[in-house]
């Protein structure tokens, strides 16, 4: 597996918009910090801690 | 606590329904005279009747069966609280089913004429001037009602006594017009038909002091918003030749945005990625970011405000 992937989403302006808002509420400082955040926290909440810790981001 | 002032009072004999003006600050009490009755409830902005309750976005807030602490919504693009649960002594109502109408009667039961609560609603709304086709769904108090693992609703019997009660607080002028439910060959008031009291009161500032904020919010719109604010007067649909449309946000325009994830959130993404999304990673990498705002953002479920009051559960069947 690659140390790296590109992944592009698709998104809209509404969620731009919203992608945009949650960055200005100092959630993340920029929009791929955001998704990338979201990611993570969703992985911990759903994957488990254990499966989470070994993968481990950053 | 002061006592509320009585204003009137009106027993609904078995078959009928009544219009009543309930304006903003008032209490009107739906009664149980014998016990065991179902009543069907509509309610109209009593200064603009094209501003109604709406069951789908009650139910939508509120749950299948909303009780004391519960507002009725009117339809979107209004979407206003019009009057607050401010007490239900039994506590189960429903805005799963729709009234029961004359076909209801004809189709499964063969009868020609029968009460039923769509033509009750018409009559009584007919004193203010509406038709038939202004009765709306409606909410349905002191019926029982469920929904089954194979996704149907049922109703079951009731067990109101003679007091219990529901008590609507106007937070609007409204037309308030509740009905006697007509079914009588139905379970959903045990197999008879009963008179109901009903009773309006002037709110106490105690009672007042019970509703929660609602926030107050841009979208909640008024025919002054509306691009066409004038009602139709003729019942046959003919195109505007002069029509433009004007949705909202429209062009939608799709943008790029590239993410680079390390080797650890890349194993991550495909483990969580949903079998709808097949190799489409960034389809399934936007599902996550939007299901996250969700789960650490969204106040309450399905995009209802936060206003749900947190009271005590009252009594059930």
């Amino acid at each position: 597996m690659p140390d790296e992937t590109v992944v592009t989403l698709k998104l809209n302006q509404q969620q731009l918009e919203l992608v945009d808002r949650t960055v200005a509420r100092g959630v993340a400082p920029d929009r791929a910090a955001l998704v990338r955040l979201a990611l993570r926290e969703y992985a911990a909440a759903h994957l488990g801690r254990a499966t989470t810790e070994d993968r481990s981001p950053d | 606590m002061s006592e509320r002032e009585k204003i009137s009072e009106w027993i609904m004999p078995p078959g009928t329904g009544k219009a009543i003006e309930l304006l903003r600050g008032q209490i009107l009490r739906v009664e149980q005279i014998d016990g065991g009755q179902c009543v069907d409830f509509n309610c109209f902005n009593l200064h603009d009747y094209k501003e109604f309750m709406h069951c789908g976005r009650t139910r939508t807030v509120h749950g299948f069966n909303p009780s004391r602490g519960a507002f009725m919504w009117s339809a979107p693009p209004r979407e206003r609280a019009m009057l607050y649960i401010l007490d239900d002594t039994y506590g189960r109502n429903d805005v799963l089913f729709p009234r029961c109408s004359a076909y209801v009667y004809e189709s499964a039961y063969g009868f020609d004429v029968h009460t039923n609560c769509h033509d009750i609603q018409a009559e009584a709304q007919r004193e203010y001037g509406l038709t038939p086709d202004d009765v709306h769904d409606s909410f349905n108090l002191f019926m029982c009602t469920e929904v089954t693992l194979d996704g149907h609703a049922t109703m079951t019997r009731q067990s109101t006594k003679p007091g219990d009660h529901v008590d609507l607080l106007a937070l609007m002028d409204v037309l308030a017009v509740p009905n006697v439910c007509g079914a009588d060959v139905m379970r959903t008031s045990n197999f008879s038909l009963k008179p109901i009291k009903l009773t309006v009161f002037a709110a106490t500032p105690a009672d007042l002091d019970a509703v929660p904020d609602v926030p107050r919010r841009a979208s909640q719109r008024t025919p002054d918003d509306f691009r066409n604010p004038t009602i139709k007067p003729d019942r046959a649909l003919r195109r505007d030749p002069t029509y433009a449309p004007e949705f909202p946000n429209v062009p939608i325009v799709v943008s790029d945005l590239a993410v680079v994830l390390s080797a650890a959130e890349f194993a991550m993404l495909r483990t969580l990625k949903l079998d709808i999304y097949g190799a489409d990673d960034a389809a399934a990498l936007r599902d996550i970011l939007f299901s996250w705002w969700e789960e650490r953002f969204l106040a309450a479920h399905s995009g209802a405000p936060a206003i749900e009051a947190q009271v005590a559960s009252p009594r059930r069947q």
